[in-house]
């Protein structure tokens, strides 16, 4: 059993403060917690300061190619394009627009990676009381998706194929005797076999990055896997 | 005062009042004091990160523009002025990258981009809000640690990536990020 806590390993943290590139499901399951979770973002936001101590050594090489005066142009250009076209929706300043199907409990960075790429919610039967919507999915069969879940259903014993992280966007379910709340992310690999039990009040709604398929005991259950696509 | 301010060494004060003066009256001056600082330092760090020189140059100059208009963004109480323009230059190159993710031409098969494993550490969190602290410590470190750290902030590299690089196990990769970050205060510790 490996429990880890409510937060996702050292290296993400390190990996977006530095920049790394990640997939669009590690990318937006990292940056959604990012946004729910002022206590991971803060973090993510201190190691940045290594970038900032770092970026102070770097020397000079050749000379630069332009000069201030070349910025305070460019910004009158860009200035005169947007009063031209009187359209601000080019500005990265503008909100995402939230169409009517999203819950509102979905981070705006997810909202706009739905919106940009053109996703339309669809909610699958999972199981009794469960749902869940398929947002994008990879080559290597690395799937981001939304789980919704009705107050105290239970998700019965299963294990996984590969890595799975579940990061809370709504309401809260326990794993044993762990609760976990918006902003918390559980992270279960090969070793972890799960029970969860969905919290009473709100219906609970997760954003989850799953690696191989999930491994039900119940043959009943896999056998419903054929239809559900976990 | 302009060339008073050039001829001076910058430190983080005085970086912050110029990104102030900038906000408060679109001080040219300033701004002239905060590109002479930064300008050099962004490009190099955009040409660590393997972009060619005309990207980097184009890079640079977005990131600068960006210092000019979102100066009234700049918050002294959160950060220090060049880990707000770390942050600004990082964000426009991976915002870049995810324009080609989403234009189909990076393959998401390499094993490369995935984030490794690597245990929790049980550091103390500490957060200052001054970088001279962590620059310090920094120059403290033993070179096999600052080098990863540079690997992976300036060169944008994720952990199995420097693994590859300097040919050594992903497991010592890991132990001399998490022993840096030790020595740094920056660990996870506090979170867990």
């Amino acid at each position: 059993m490996s429990r880890r806590g409510y937060f996702l390993e050292e290296s993400w943290y390190l990996d977006h403060a530095a920049g790394a590139a990640m997939t669009p499901g590690q990318d937006m399951l990292l940056r959604s917690h990012l946004e729910v979770s002022p206590q991971a973002r803060a973090h993510a936001d201190s190691m940045a300061r290594i970038g900032g101590a770092l970026l102070e050594t770097v020397g000079d090489e050749s000379p630069l190619a332009f000069d201030a005066a070349d910025i305070f142009a460019l910004d009158a250009a860009r200035s005169q394009t947007v009063a031209a076209t009187d359209d601000g929706a080019e500005t990265d300043t503008a909100s995402p627009a939230r169409s009517a199907d999203l819950p509102n409990c979905l981070p705006d960075v997810l909202c706009e990676f739905i919106d940009q790429a053109g996703i339309k919610l669809r909610w699958e039967f999972l199981g009794p009381g469960l749902k869940k919507a398929m947002l994008w999915r990879s080559e290597a069969d690395e799937r981001l998706w939304l789980l919704r879940a009705r107050p105290g259903v239970a998700i019965p014993h299963h294990g996984h194929r590969g890595a799975e992280l579940t990061l809370v966007l709504q309401g809260s379910f326990l794993d044993g005797e762990q609760r976990y709340v918006r902003g918390d992310v559980e992270e279960a690999d090969t070793e972890v076999e799960h029970d969860i039990q969905i919290g009473d009040g709100e219906e609970c709604i997760c954003l989850a990055l799953t690696v191989g398929k999930l491994r039900f005991d119940d043959p009943l259950l896999r056998a419903l896997q054929v239809f559900t696509g976990l | 005062m302009a060339a008073g301010l050039r001829a001076e060494a910058m430190d983080g004060t005085a970086l912050a009042r110029l990104v102030e003066r900038v906000a408060a009256t679109q001080d040219r001056a300033a701004f002239g004091a905060l590109f002479d600082h930064f300008a050099p330092r962004v490009r190099g760090f955009l040409i660590r990160r393997g972009l060619p020189q005309a990207q980097a140059d184009e890079l640079a100059q977005e990131t600068l523009l960006a210092i000019w208009r979102r100066a009234g963004s700049y918050d002294v109480a959160k950060s220090a002025v060049s880990t707000w323009v770390y942050t600004i230059a990082r964000n426009l190159h991976i915002d870049q990258y995810r324009k080609l993710v989403r234009a189909g031409r990076v393959d998401l098969t390499d094993p490369s981009l995935r984030p490794g494993e690597a245990p929790a550490a049980d550091e103390l969190y500490a957060r200052g809000q001054d970088v001279s602290a962590v620059t310090e410590a920094l120059a403290t470190l033993p070179n096999d640690q600052r080098r990863v750290l540079e690997l992976a902030f300036m060169e944008g590299l994720s952990h199995s990536e420097i693994a590859l690089k300097i040919a050594l196990p992903l497991g010592t990769v890991k132990s001399r990020i998490r022993l840096a970050m030790d020595k740094l205060k920056l660990g996870l510790g506090g979170l867990q």
